[in-house]
């Protein structure tokens, strides 16, 4: 599995990769490798070293069709880590209502 | 994207009553959770959950204990990623107040994190739930 949340955080660390990552969440299909260069006008192989991080994150899927390859956005393992944050956001709430209660009535 | 949880709490309270209130066993047994815990560093500690409700035990070392910063690991039963949750208080006018830093998220790996999920999310808090429900009216009984 490549799902490893230590590989999503270094993934959306960068801010062109969010930025990718983001085009292809909102695009309606998936963008060839061509596309997604012209759109940020960096390189194919600037675009292909970001792409290759995002799916080893497991934030993107690459499909070939003839000589061109094309990406799709997954943005389920990003949930892993909002579940995580949320569950202990609601916990720590929930602890430190439970101190105060408990030093309001000693 | 953060892998850190923060929280910032004023109690209308000293600075040490608040310290032993989270620093002390036999009071964070009360409020909290069942404890066998000593701020003392490298302090190898069992937060204990009740087994009826399905809940989880809690252990970890104290890396750092000294007034007021309270800092320690929290590895959960049956799994072996150390997070790290760190109190911090600073005395202020009103009282105190707390910061609470619970960090390392990125330590978790993505089968263990949705394992544990799946697992306990619920579970848990019911039984949080349970046990501040007892104390409330444990404490107010007393």
């Amino acid at each position: 599995m490549q799902d490893n949340i230590t590989k999503i955080l270094k993934a959306i660390a960068d801010p062109k990769r969010r930025e990718i990552f983001h085009a292809l969440v909102i695009a309606s299909s998936a963008l060839s490798i061509t596309q997604i260069s012209g759109q940020f006008d960096i390189s194919r192989q600037g675009v292909t070293k970001h792409i290759k991080t995002l799916e080893t994150a497991g934030l993107v899927g690459i499909t070939s069709k003839g000589r061109e390859r094309f990406c799709t956005a997954d943005a389920k393992p990003l949930k892993q880590i909002t579940e995580w944050v949320r569950f202990y956001e609601q916990f720590w709430d929930t602890t430190l209502k439970d101190l105060g209660d408990y030093l309001d009535s000693k | 994207m953060k892998d850190v949880i923060t929280k910032e709490h004023v109690f209308a309270h000293p600075i040490q009553k608040v310290w032993n209130a989270i620093s002390v066993g036999e009071e964070i047994s009360t409020w909290f959770i069942k404890a066998d815990f000593k701020a003392e560093e490298g302090y190898n500690y069992t937060f204990t959950s009740s087994e009826e409700h399905g809940c989880l035990n809690i252990t970890g070392k104290v890396k750092s204990a000294s007034p007021y910063t309270l800092i320690y690991t929290w590895v959960v039963e049956n799994t072996t990623t150390e997070t790290v949750v760190k109190w911090d208080l600073q005395e202020t006018e009103a009282g105190t107040r707390l910061y609470l830093e619970h960090s390392g998220i990125s330590n978790y790996s993505g089968d263990s994190a949705v394992t544990y999920f799946n697992n306990y999310n619920g579970g848990w808090n019911e039984c949080i739930e349970k046990l501040t429900e007892f104390l409330t009216k444990e404490v107010h009984a007393g």
